[in-house]
């Protein structure tokens, strides 16, 4: 039977992981917010969503949680008159990336809340271990 | 690392030191006492090279093959696995000194 403190630790580092790859996302997403298409008429850049799924690990009998697929938003594209631009149609309007920088800013903020509350949950879990090995030490 | 810990948990389990306190009150059975310590201090030992191994594979994970947070989860487990290691040791060693500072 593995140790409860053990299993939080494993658990929240998991939480870490899945929320990392979660600003990974978010970061792409951001920074593709104005990326045209390859050619004339060509779709832009869609923006990415992550959904999580709850993980059983064999090992331990605990639920880890993993990303359970980095999918494609299927929103329409914002299309605008730029007769310029490469990528631009015959009609001279662009399609631009179905980025919304409010939203991805909300998502940024709750993935970093996350792996906050991760983090403190591995700080206490430590502290509440290495506080029971201390009673050992200075029992003596 | 987690089977280092349950290795340490089995450490409570052995009988050396229940044995050693009556065989410290027989003589002839003082030998087969210290054996029990030797046995107890092997098994620490065999905890400490699991920790190692730990340590390794958080090194190599240094080099890029895994994520900082595993890194670091591994690193914390190793050292927790070490501080129990040590704890129980001392407690070895106290428990072998008052024996062998016992007033005949």
């Amino acid at each position: 039977m593995i140790d409860p403190i053990d299993a939080t630790i494993k658990i929240a580092s998991s939480g870490l992981e899945t929320q990392s790859a979660r600003l990974r996302i978010v970061a792409e997403n951001m920074a593709n917010a104005q990326s045209t298409g390859p050619a004339s008429g060509a779709d832009p850049y869609a923006r990415k969503t992550v959904t999580f799924e709850s993980e059983l690990d064999q090992a331990t009998g605990v639920d880890l949680v993993r990303i359970k697929n980095i999918g494609v938003d299927r929103t329409p594209f914002r299309i605008e008159h730029d007769p310029g631009s490469p990528a631009a149609d015959s009609k001279g309007f662009v399609k631009l990336p179905n980025v919304n920088m409010i939203m991805e800013m909300a998502d940024l903020r709750e993935a970093n809340r996350s792996y906050e509350a991760n983090l403190q949950v591995i700080k206490q879990a430590n502290s509440l271990s290495s506080s029971t090995i201390d009673l050992l030490r200075n029992s003596s | 690392m987690i089977p280092a810990l349950s290795l340490v948990g089995s450490l409570f389990g052995t009988p050396a030191l229940s044995q050693a306190l009556p065989a410290a009150a027989q003589p002839s059975n003082v030998a087969a006492a210290g054996s029990d310590f030797g046995h107890v201090f092997a098994q620490v030992g065999e905890a400490i090279d699991s920790i190692k191994a730990g340590e390794s594979a958080a090194i190599s994970g240094l080099q890029g093959q895994t994520s900082v947070q595993h890194v670091v989860e591994s690193v914390m487990s190793a050292e927790r696995s070490l501080q129990t290691v040590v704890a129980i040791r001392d407690k070895i060693v106290s428990a072998y000194q008052s024996i062998s500072q016992m007033a005949i």
